[in-house]
């Protein structure tokens, strides 16, 4: 994965089909978190995710990426179908950020970020042991992406802060370098810009442009709708587990369905966004 | 670090006449070792004579020197020590000391009026320490300010260091009587603590970060050394190779515990599995196993047979919760102990000898060195255990080399990783599953190895050796000395191992103390008594005091 | 088929001894994932509280009615020594990472055998014997005598003790944990402790009455042993309660039938082991390393139990 940027057109981008989500379903024990969810991911493409709290996302992109094995459905990278086991998918190339942060806390930014290179490398225990010049030279390109990845996410000042130490906005950003730290082709984002102010959401979504632009696809799970419609070419929008409306932004946002999830048609459908 | 509650302006306001008063305490101190304490010349190594210091008044007399030099500190104010606290740990530690040492003459001569000036005056000299100490205000130390000095300097400081601690580790291992080594043990603590406190801690480290080669270095050569110090005596050496195979077996333990996070009760079967290896294929009489390779295809043939225990242990569990781990692995500690004991024949196949074990294993012959004989060298003689002592050095020295190039590597991250948030480290794509197994596996080859040696070294096996309490105290050594550092292991294994040795009149209790340490310990030290900064952490999640000064001394090593 | 009979009875008084002793794991692992090794010590204290009480007030006497006092004395010392170790040891670490209790756990286990073994002989103002050896435990009429032949089956009369004992805390213990307000609490805590605080619930009391029923079915089997062994000593908590956790796990960790399934199922498993496993790997040496085998076994392929587990995961 190069470091520059090529901005796309549209046209030339949406084309190779990267991840595919077939019939996902999850049910625990009576309850149906995710019903019949389907999804297309082209390279390029930044998807969004909406609905309402408790739709069901994160539980959708458990199931993505192995955390939770489906009941029903199927997942493929590249055309390759993905067992439901995390270090398989990892390796396959999808890469994920948590809704409530789930950093290293007491690892420093750049060991956290280092820890995300460990697929990637492969020096073993009588390497590590022998410290030849393999170990060496491996250590070294470790600590050296590390380091750029950190500058590309703009925490360079931050490389030896502890994670738990660093203010919010920045812990979040150095997930999502951990997580390109995995050479993904492909970012699940969960919440990125959950609990920001309006300047960090904007960096938040130039970095999200950014990393779009060197090749990766990307998909945002978010609730700030100004920050969907600006980001996303597509965006899918989940209700109680199953899928209400797939379109474009404008669509999907003008939609009289989506609206009502949101502010509540019913008593039942009440939500707090 | 508990503070003594004054005020700020209490101390202030007291600040000048405070030195003084530890100064003055310091020098009574010094003046009680050449005062007789107790009537009776037959008690704790003769303290009745004026002018004329034995151990204990030699002890009362380092308080002193040390207080004074402490006091003259508190006057100068250099800002980056804070002799206060120094001093109110000593004058604390000193109190213990006379209450322990004046409690046993009284109590070994029948009675208080049996006590001499000596006791009375140093208790005085100690409460002013105390006092001064508490009265003067404590400096916070600012860690960028410790000062550099020419890197042969600070060299010279390092060698200086070992002796001394080569000298005390001799003298402690002398102490004969009971009471004696653990007034010995108070002071030493009440000496070594007042000047940590004081700062010099800080500096040793910073010192010692600065210096990782050179101190290595002059570790080894004392540790090398330390066997030419006991003048031909085997006694000590028994411990000190005693301390040692602990030693490096805890260390392989720290690996699974320590780094990976791993509870382990039954490691001891692994250090089993290699005693039991070495003794089957040893030239015993009672081997049960025909082969007999040489002693360096012994050691690879019983780590790996450990090594394989591990991973057929650890496939299965190490995918369950960590609580079970815990259990498991005790359920095969005792299996390998029962199995050990029942392979006697009528039983199972002939292969261990049952109860009885395998005795009668010879000593080592290496090309012909036969560690069982005395070998003179620069005229001092050393025999078996000097021997076997140096061939533990070795293998400590490997398993610290292990222990460290495994914790820095990309192996010692994925751990951390692991111990910090496994699920989260599984999904940024570190193989959980593969680097438990790889701790676990590599901890029983470490095991295997030492206990090929320590089959040789014991002369016997039996599976009484290897009970479930052998494992509960490598666990303990590792847990009280510190998880995750090589030094809190050594410093853990050499108390668990000393003590019961010096102090034999409480031998009984034991375990009774044993058990109440591990309590006292995990409520309010969980980490150990030299942990790795992390792990302190990790034990102190809000401690916001502790993060501030990780991140500092981060912050600062990075520079 | 006497055989078979024979030992499927020794299996139930044997399991009925582990699952006592099981639901003391059971219960305290639900409600605050603490593996509590020092149950096993418990269950040694309550013995040994049963002793004392004979020793105080009935000495010499071995009519029936010295039973229930026996019974009770073995309760007050389990009872009062799991409370102080959930107080003092273990509620300051509720939030410490789990390898601090654990290794507390171990401590106290140590503690309290060396407390035993050292200061039972000397506790003051009471003449109880050393307990560095085997001490002889008083056997109670109609518990203990002759036993009784049904078919071609030997029926010990403290077996039939054991057996009754479970039988009858089982039902008690049923209707505490579904009927009173305190055993529903116990339910909610396992599931929830937070919502359950905000409930109202003093989560703090229920767990230290989780502790306490605990203790008391231990105590009850302490007695059991002690009637059946005619002796009792500071180690018998060691065996017995790795195996009463393994039958714990065996039936589904945190849940309370569990643990009397588990321990059922292993003290037939133990029972059929030691007379049915053929050749030289059978009978009585090997029958512990059958019953761990059986454990590895169980979390290897069934980690939930028999039963299934209880316990929320909280990760």
């Amino acid at each position: 994965m190069t470091v520059t940027e090529t901005p796309r057109s549209a046209s030339e981008a949406a084309h190779a089909l990267v991840l595919e989500a077939s019939g996902v379903t999850m049910r625990f024990g009576g309850l149906t978190a995710v019903d019949d969810v389907s999804m297309k991911v082209h390279e390029g493409e930044i998807v969004g995710l909406i609905g309402p709290n408790g739709a069901g996302k994160t539980t959708f992109f458990n199931c993505l990426t192995g955390m939770y094995i489906p009941t029903e459905g199927r997942v493929t990278l590249n055309g390759e179908t993905l067992p439901p086991k995390p270090l398989a998918v990892v390796r396959a190339g999808m890469a994920r950020t948590f809704q409530n942060i789930r950093l290293f806390a007491n690892m420093t930014a750049l060991e956290n970020v280092m820890v995300g290179r460990y697929c990637r490398t492969s020096s073993m225990a009588l390497t590590s042991i022998l410290r030849g010049p393999k170990f060496k030279r491996e250590e070294a390109a470790t600590r050296e992406r590390a380091q750029e990845l950190l500058e590309y996410v703009g925490l360079a000042k931050s490389t030896e802060l502890l994670a738990r130490n660093m203010p919010y906005g920045d812990q979040r950003r150095l997930e999502i370098a951990r997580a390109l730290a995995t050479d993904p082709q492909i970012l699940l984002l969960d919440e990125p810009t959950a609990g920001m102010n309006p300047k960090e959401t904007e960096e938040t979504m130039h970095l999200i442009f950014k990393i779009r632009d060197s090749g990766l696809a990307v998909v945002v799970i978010e609730h700030d709708m100004r920050f969907i419609f600006n980001l996303c070419d597509r965006v899918l929008c989940l209700v109680r587990g199953s899928l209400l409306v797939e379109g474009t932004p404008g669509e999907v946002q003008s939609d009289h369905r989506v609206i009502e999830a949101y502010i509540g048609g019913d008593d039942e459908e009440e939500e707090s966004a | 670090m508990r503070k003594l509650r004054f005020s700020d302006a209490t101390r202030t306001k007291q600040g000048p006449k405070a030195p003084w008063l530890a100064i003055a305490g310091g020098a009574l101190m010094i003046v009680s070792g050449l005062l007789s304490w107790s009537y009776d010349d037959r008690i704790l190594g003769d303290l009745s004579i004026r002018f004329f210091p034995a151990g204990i008044q030699i002890y009362s007399m380092l308080f002193g020197v040390i207080a004074v030099i402490l006091g003259v500190l508190l006057l100068r104010r250099p800002p980056w020590l804070s002799p206060a606290r120094g001093l109110r740990i000593l004058g604390i530690t000193a109190l213990v000391f006379l209450v322990w040492v004046l409690g046993s003459i009284a109590y070994q001569s029948d009675g208080l009026i049996n006590l001499n000036e000596g006791g009375w005056v140093a208790l005085v000299g100690a409460l002013l320490i105390t006092v001064g100490g508490t009265l003067s205000p404590d400096v916070e130390i600012n860690v960028l300010t410790w000062p550099r000095l020419s890197s042969t300097l600070e060299i010279l400081i390092i060698v200086v260091l070992m002796a001394v601690l080569l000298f005390t580790v001799a003298y402690t291992l002398d102490i004969q009587d009971g009471v004696i080594f653990a007034s010995f043990l108070v002071a030493l603590i009440g000496l070594t603590g007042g000047l940590l406190g004081t700062g010099f801690g800080g500096y040793l480290g910073f010192l010692a970060a600065n210096n990782r080669r050179p101190l290595l270095l002059a570790a080894f050569v004392v540790a090398f050394l330390f066997p030419f110090t006991q003048d031909g005596s085997d006694a000590n050496m028994s411990i000190a190779t005693q301390i040692l195979i602990f030693a490096a077996t805890a260390l392989g333990l720290n690996i699974v515990v320590g780094l990976a996070g791993l509870l382990d009760l039954g490691y001891i079967a692994f250090l089993g599995t290699g005693a039991y290896v070495g003794a089957m294929l040893s030239n015993s009489a009672f081997a049960t196993v025909g082969w007999k390779p040489p002693f360096v295809v012994v050691m690879l043939v019983g780590a790996a047979t450990a090594a394989t225990f591990g991973l057929i242990i650890g496939s299965p569990t190490l995918r369950v919760s960590g609580d079970y781990l815990a259990i498991v692995t005790l359920g095969f500690g005792e299996i390998f102990r029962l199995t050990m004991l029942n392979l006697d024949g009528t039983n199972g196949p002939r292969l261990t000898n049952g109860p009885n074990g395998i005795p009668a294993i010879p000593d080592l012959n290496f090309f012909g060195f036969d560690f069982g004989d005395v070998h003179t060298v620069a005229g001092i003689p050393l025999g078996r255990f000097s021997n076997y002592y140096f061939l533990l050095l070795l293998l400590l020295m490997f398993v610290m080399l292990v222990f460290v190039r495994l914790n820095d590597s990309r192996i010692g991250r994925g751990w951390v990783a692991i111990r910090e948030d496994e699920r989260a480290a599984e999904a940024m794509g570190v193989n959980v599953f593969g680097l438990k197994l790889l701790a676990f596996s590599v901890g029983a080859f470490l095991a295997g190895l030492a206990g090929t040696i320590k089959a040789h070294q014991d002369t016997s096996v039996t599976p009484e050796q290897y009970v479930f309490l052998e494992s509960a105290f490598l666990l303990s050594a590792v847990v009280l000395g510190g998880m995750g550092t090589v030094m809190g292991v050594l410093v853990g294994a050499t108390i668990l191992k000393l003590l019961p040795e010096k102090l034999r009149e409480v031998n009984d209790y034991r375990l009774l103390v044993f058990g109440l340490l591990l309590v006292v310990m995990m409520r309010f030290r969980p980490e150990g008594l030299v942990p790795s900064k992390r792990r302190q952490l990790e034990f102190h999640e809000d401690d916001t005091e502790l993060v501030e000064l990780v991140q500092a001394e981060h912050l600062q090593e990075s520079k | 088929m006497d055989q078979f009979a024979q030992q499927l009875v020794n299996g139930l008084t044997l399991g009925s001894l582990y699952a006592l002793i099981a639901v003391g794991y059971t219960v305290v692992y639900g409600i605050v994932q603490l593996i509590n090794f020092a149950h096993g010590e418990i269950f040694m204290i309550g013995a040994f509280g049963a002793l004392s009480t004979w020793l105080l007030f009935f000495e010499g006497e071995t009519a029936l009615w010295v039973l229930p006092f026996m019974i009770l004395g073995a309760v007050a010392a389990s009872v009062t020594t799991a409370v102080l170790m959930e107080r003092i040891a273990y509620r300051p670490l509720r939030h410490a990472p789990r390898l601090a209790p654990l290794i507390t756990a171990i401590g106290i286990s140590v503690f309290l055998q060396e407390f035993i073994r050292l200061f039972y002989g000397r506790i003051p103002f009471a003449d109880f014997p050393d307990a560095k050896q085997r001490v002889p435990f008083p056997q109670i009429d109609v518990v203990t005598g002759p036993a009784f032949q049904v078919g071609g089956v030997t029926i010990q009369r403290s077996a039939l003790f054991t057996i009754g004992s479970l039988l009858m805390c089982a039902a008690g213990l049923w209707f505490f944990v579904n009927r009173t307000k305190t055993g529903r609490g116990m339910q909610a805590v396992s599931q929830d402790p937070d919502t359950a605080r905000l409930m109202g619930i003093n989560v703090n009391r229920i767990i230290v009455v989780a502790f306490a029923v605990g203790a008391t079915l231990a105590a009850i089997a302490g007695v059991a042993q002690g009637l059946q062994v005619t002796n009792i000593n500071f180690r018998m908590g060691f065996l017995a309660g790795l195996k009463a956790f393994t039958a714990a796990v065996l039936g589904g960790i945190g849940n309370v039938w569990g643990a009397v399934v588990g321990g059922l199922t292993l003290g037939i498993v133990e029972a059929m082991a030691v007379q049915f496993i053929p050749g030289t790997f059978g009978g009585s040496p090997w029958k512990d390393v059958w019953a761990f085998v059986l454990l590895i076994l169980v979390l290897v392929f069934r980690p939930q139990g028999i039963l299934g587990a209880k316990v929320v995961d909280r990760a």
